[in-house]
């Protein structure tokens, strides 16, 4: 049965997104020309690249002439502008395609790595950072947060590159790359990125644990934790239910950028794992000098990030009456 | 990393030379071929276009190697050879070039190649490639009948065939429908013993049997990229992984058959397996310091000949690793243009300090800041440059080490930019094809102008009506380039790949990667 101010909560709840909507725009137009500056400011010829590195000079002047990079910075940017006004984000340099094709080809690929990764991330993260609180400062807490910090310092790289002889080549677990769409099947798709996801995800565990660690201890030494005890609830309920939910609004901010990060840090798992997703195609761009695919993907990820923000926002809403009434 | 991991991406790397395996090839040929299944080949990273005409790194030419063809090609001995014409012949005064087609050719879309392809192809190669300064001369094209092809000339040229057979910006004959595609825009239609299946950038690509392919019989067997082509394979899948560690995994479970660019020191891990085996190919490429002729201290002849004394090449090869071997020449040898074993420069790896300390001296140099600029994407250009920079300060030079990425790097050393005096690079097809091939690389990577012996040779060069002439005419312009300082060459490179040895049918011949005349045992 609806409460008395859950219009009021609805109401609230709806300025709110709108609010952080409409802060997103100025955000993404800067990230738009802030993204053309830098690669202005960087040296290097993407005409040199197609054409070749023993093309001849007017063989490169006539690719950059076909590029339209013969035309003033100013020149440049507005009409990178007065196209992405009106939804053209233009097209790669070296990939002869639209930005928006070529990242809505690899999107599903980086999304569904990074989705596979925050699943395996969120329960055990949780899990191992509650437990650690709970039994803080004793042989366990010190185990879990060794376990974490091995986490969070061991380079990706490294530990990919070992996860691929071992699950790969010495096992036969998993292929040792590429991707298999999920229109193949759940299985291949499942094994093409189980390995990557898991690599993945070892560094966000060791991060969530900590947090959650952190945020549990505050929230266990708080006067209605002790109340719940002494009525008589078990410990499951208190630490499950009134515990962990309080500790909630820090793990959904760690989680929020735990998902931008995983985005991120696909660039190194994919280019280990042969995966054809978005931070692999960023990385040869960006040494191609394609300019308006960098741009264009910035522009895309950017809104992503922020798009990620405003879903965490709106999740304190909900986990937080207190947000809602402030 | 090594070597060949560091030479993955350079544009120019061509696998042009011989190759020498370290496994069974040659059991191979004792065996019967089979027909069918498909060969999985792991590659460094997929080609970014399929048109030839714009084509130039290696992982391209891998793939339009096995889906077009040229009116002529290499050989076995890197000499001129048909391919899609029966014959080509030269005035006596080398300004126009006939060339007779052959008959029943058919392109993957089912049409008859004709003269009027060829025309065509040549008009859009002149249009938008960035090799089609080679063909300025050329003062119109003709098709007398269906099956000949004339090039007239507006003045002579004696190598126009080693021009048109050039496997960089390969001249592959395309259908006439596809003569006004812009640049990079083409549809994939060849007349090669393969044909495009699918491309996902990025991830993968396949080719497959084109079974109406017409075969060259004019000769029993396969002629370096030419001859006759038997196709085993019912395809082949490129699939594009960046890191050479996946590759080998990749190999090792089987789930690729043949690999590109195997590091040396990752070697073992793929001979250490019985059914697996490595291959080395070389030469590929010749490594060089670059010589800025037109910035402040190395635009004086002193100045470059003190660097190229100063250079240890023994030392250079060990540091950097990989698999090198000294050449002075800027041929490889066994190739038409290799001119012996003599070096051409009296500065080949003279390891001598105190002669450049001479040479110095009387340029009347005050330790002025020689700069040196690599990248960090090369880590044999990176270490080369180290090297070299210890050796030149070991010499009395003043030198200033930048390190940027290869783009910015390759963009000063082509155009002349930044504000280096030395870099490195290495260059491939050049050594094979000649100096007519090497020209526009002199006149822009050490920038040199106004060079009247440099000039004078090529105009001789391009007059020469016999090779023995053309070789003296090389001679000069090597002993100019490398004894004025301007290159300073260092060593001849290989690479290696690694294959499973269930994979049959490969020959000595390397070149860019062959698929014909391949089976899976």
């Amino acid at each position: 049965m609806p409460g008395p101010d859950d219009g009021v909560g609805e109401v609230a709840l709806i300025r709110i997104v709108a609010v952080k909507f409409l802060q997103a725009v100025p955000v993404i137009l800067i990230i738009s020309i802030l993204a053309f500056l830098l690669l202005s400011l960087l040296p290097g010829d993407p005409a040199l690249i197609i054409a070749g590195e023993q093309a001849s000079p007017a063989a490169v002047e006539q690719v950059r002439r076909q590029l339209g990079l013969d035309r003033s910075f100013l020149e440049q940017l507005g009409i990178w502008l007065f196209n992405l006004a009106q939804g053209n984000f233009g097209s790669s340099l070296v990939l002869n395609q639209s930005v928006l094709s070529a990242v809505a080809e690899r999107l599903p690929v980086t999304l569904s790595l990074a989705a596979l990764s925050i699943s395996f991330t969120i329960p055990v993260g949780v899990l191992l950072g509650s437990v650690a609180a709970y039994f803080r400062r004793t042989w366990i807490d010190s185990a879990v947060m060794t376990v974490a910090l091995l986490g969070v310092s061991i380079p990706a790289f490294w530990i990919a590159i070992l996860g691929v002889i071992l699950f790969s080549v010495q096992l036969g677990w998993v292929p040792s790359s590429g991707f298999a769409p999920i229109s193949q099947g759940v299985g291949p798709w499942f094994a093409s990125l189980a390995l990557p996801a898991l690599i993945l995800s070892l560094f966000q565990i060791g991060f969530l644990a900590r947090m959650t660690r952190s945020a549990m201890l505050d929230v266990l030494g708080q006067d209605y934790i002790r109340t719940a005890r002494a009525k008589g609830l078990s410990e499951w309920r208190t630490v499950g239910k009134h515990a962990l939910r309080n500790a909630l609004i820090l793990i959904i901010t760690a989680t929020g950028i735990l998902l931008s990060a995983a985005i991120g840090g696909s660039v190194i798992i994919e280019q280990v794992f042969a995966l054809p997703g978005i931070g692999r195609m960023v990385v040869q761009a960006i040494l191609a000098r394609d300019y308006p695919l960098v741009q264009g993907t910035m522009l895309i990820l950017g809104f992503t990030f922020v798009m990620i923000n405003l879903i965490v926002d709106i999740l304190y809403t909900l986990a937080d009456p207190r947000v809602r009434h402030d | 990393m090594s070597w060949n991991v560091a030479r993955r991406g350079i544009a120019v790397a061509l696998a042009l030379g011989l190759a020498v395996s370290l496994g069974p090839v040659g059991s191979a040929r004792a065996q019967t071929p089979k027909k069918g299944g498909t060969l999985v080949y792991a590659s460094v990273s997929g080609p970014g276009t399929l048109d030839p005409y714009m084509a130039s790194s290696a992982v391209e030419l891998e793939v339009i190697n096995n889906i077009f063809e040229g009116l002529v090609t290499l050989d076995n001995a890197n000499a001129t050879r048909p391919m899609l014409a029966t014959k080509a012949t030269a005035s006596t005064d080398f300004k126009t070039y006939s060339f007779e087609l052959r008959k029943g050719v058919k392109f993957h879309n089912g049409q008859e190649m004709t003269s009027a392809d060829v025309k065509a192809s040549f008009e859009r190669y002149k249009r938008i490639s960035p090799n089609a300064k080679n063909l300025d001369a050329v003062d119109r094209f003709e098709t007398p009948d269906p099956y000949s092809f004339v090039i007239v000339l507006k003045e002579p040229n004696v190598v126009l065939l080693d021009v048109i057979k050039s496997p960089i910006y390969p001249l592959m004959i395309l259908p006439a429908s596809q003569k006004d595609k812009p640049a990079r825009d083409i549809e994939v239609i060849g007349t090669g013993p393969f044909k495009l299946g699918e491309w996902v950038k990025d991830s993968h690509l396949t080719i497959t049997r084109f079974d109406d392919y017409t075969a060259d019989t004019s000769v029993p067997g396969r002629d370096g990229y030419g001859g006759r082509k038997t196709v085993y394979l019912d395809g082949v899948r490129y699939r594009f992984m960046p890191e050479a560690t996946t590759r080998i995994a990749a190999l090792q479970n089987g789930e690729a058959q043949m690999i590109s660019s195997v590091p040396s020191e990752l070697a073992a891990r793929v001979t250490s397996r019985k059914d697996l085996a490595i291959r080395e190919v070389f030469p590929t490429l010749g490594s060089y310091v670059i010589v800025n002729s037109q910035k402040g201290l190395t635009a004086n002849v002193l100045i470059r000949q003190a660097i190229a004394a100063a250079i240890n090449v023994d030392d250079i090869i060990e540091g950097a690793g990989g698999i090198n071997k000294r050449n002075p020449w800027m041929s490889f040898p066994g190739t038409p243009y290799f001119l012996g074993d003599t070096a051409p420069t009296p500065w080949y790896d003279i390891k001598s300090p105190a002669r450049a300390k001479e040479l110095l001296k009387q340029a009347g140099y005050k330790g002025e800041k020689i700069v040196i600029e690599t990248n960090s994407n090369y880590q044999w250009m990176r270490s080369t440059m180290l090297i070299v920079a210890e050796q030149l300060k070991e010499a009395g030079m003043t030198v200033d080490v930048q390190v940027t990425d290869w783009t910015t790097n390759a963009s000063h050393m082509q155009q002349g930019t930044g504000d280096w005096n030395l870099s490195t690079t290495a260059f491939g097809p050049d050594h094979i094809l000649g100096p007519q091939q090497w020209r526009p690389v002199l006149y822009t990577f050490p920038h040199i102008v106004g060079n009247e012996i440099l000039d004078k040779a090529y105009a001789e060069f391009f007059a020469a009506p016999t090779l023995e002439a053309r070789r003296a005419s090389w001679l000069t312009i090597q002993k100019e380039v490398l004894g004025g300082g301007y290159l300073v060459k260092i060593a001849d490179t290989g690479r290696l790949t690694g294959y499973a040895k269930k994979l049959q049918g490969q020959n000595d011949y390397a070149g860019i990667l062959q698929l014909w005349d391949l089976w899976l045992d």
